[in-house]
């Protein structure tokens, strides 16, 4: 519901004239929710950014943002992420 | 590898009807219009909020209520210049665990400030906002609390969200 709760707020700011991009960790949702620009990274919930004290991976996936921000040619923009969690035992 | 579409659609047929039939009172809204804002100046002089819904708030404000099976659906203003340290987060319906050991992983505020510093965004805004996105009907959500949020980041000069789940 998170994912849900993020596509509202977002289509509400971009109708308000402000660009958005969001990351998402449930892309059956996102694409469900009709919003601007999205980024599927296949990261566990809690962990959008990546893996906490690891700044260079947050970084990479910021500067994805960004170039979604700056490349996206019209609404319901969907990329994924190249990016792979190194440490899923806990998760499955 | 190529996003399946079939696949996506049925995730989604599963994960309506699991809500529907799992949390009293469920609904659902999606946005009737995306909308689509451009840039209005390159990023190099574009003022960045960002906004989760991974429950984070600043230590000192009011907690989001977690125990209501109807979910949380205000927001909490978070200042630019807070405090990495002092960001907490309230959700049960996700692991916090790595939000409370970094939080730069559901807000990445460390590293938007970098981003400035380097230049590549004009400046980090004066207000950001955190929500807890576990709300089993979205009704308030959608009618009430984006709006707000969005006249909130507007009003700080926003000119480019980044948002993030939980």
């Amino acid at each position: 519901m998170c994912h849900r709760s993020v596509g509202l707020v977002q289509g509400a700011i971009e109708r308000a004239g402000i660009p958005t991009a969001a990351l998402t960790l449930r892309p059956e949702i996102t694409i469900h929710m009709n919003v601007s620009r999205a980024a599927y990274v296949r990261f566990p919930l809690g962990n959008p950014f990546g893996e906490p004290h690891r700044p260079g991976q947050h970084r990479l996936v910021l500067e994805d943002l960004f170039t979604l921000l700056e490349t996206a040619t019209g609404p319901n923009t969907l990329i994924e992420l190249p990016y792979r969690w190194k440490r899923w035992g806990k998760w499955l | 590898m190529a996003l399946d579409h079939e696949i996506l659609d049925e995730k989604y047929r599963s994960w309506l009807s699991r809500i529907a039939s799992t949390h009293h009172g469920a609904n659902h809204r999606v946005n009737d219009e995306a909308g689509f804002a451009r840039l209005s100046a390159p990023l190099e002089r574009t003022t960045v909020a960002l906004v989760t819904t991974a429950g984070a708030h600043v230590r000192g404000q009011q907690p989001f209520t977690v125990d209501d099976v109807a979910g949380d659906p205000t927001f909490r203003p978070i200042p630019g210049d807070v405090e990495t340290a002092d960001l907490r987060f309230s959700h049960t319906h996700y692991d916090t665990s790595s939000a409370e050991t970094d939080p730069n992983v559901v807000f990445p505020i460390d590293r938007l400030r970098e981003s400035a510093a380097a230049g590549r965004i004009g400046d980090v805004s004066s207000m950001h906002i955190g929500m807890m996105g576990f709300n089993p009907d979205p009704t308030e959500i959608a009618d009430v609390t984006a709006g707000r949020v969005a006249s909130i980041l507007a009003e700080a000069g926003a000119g480019a969200v980044l948002l993030a789940p939980g």
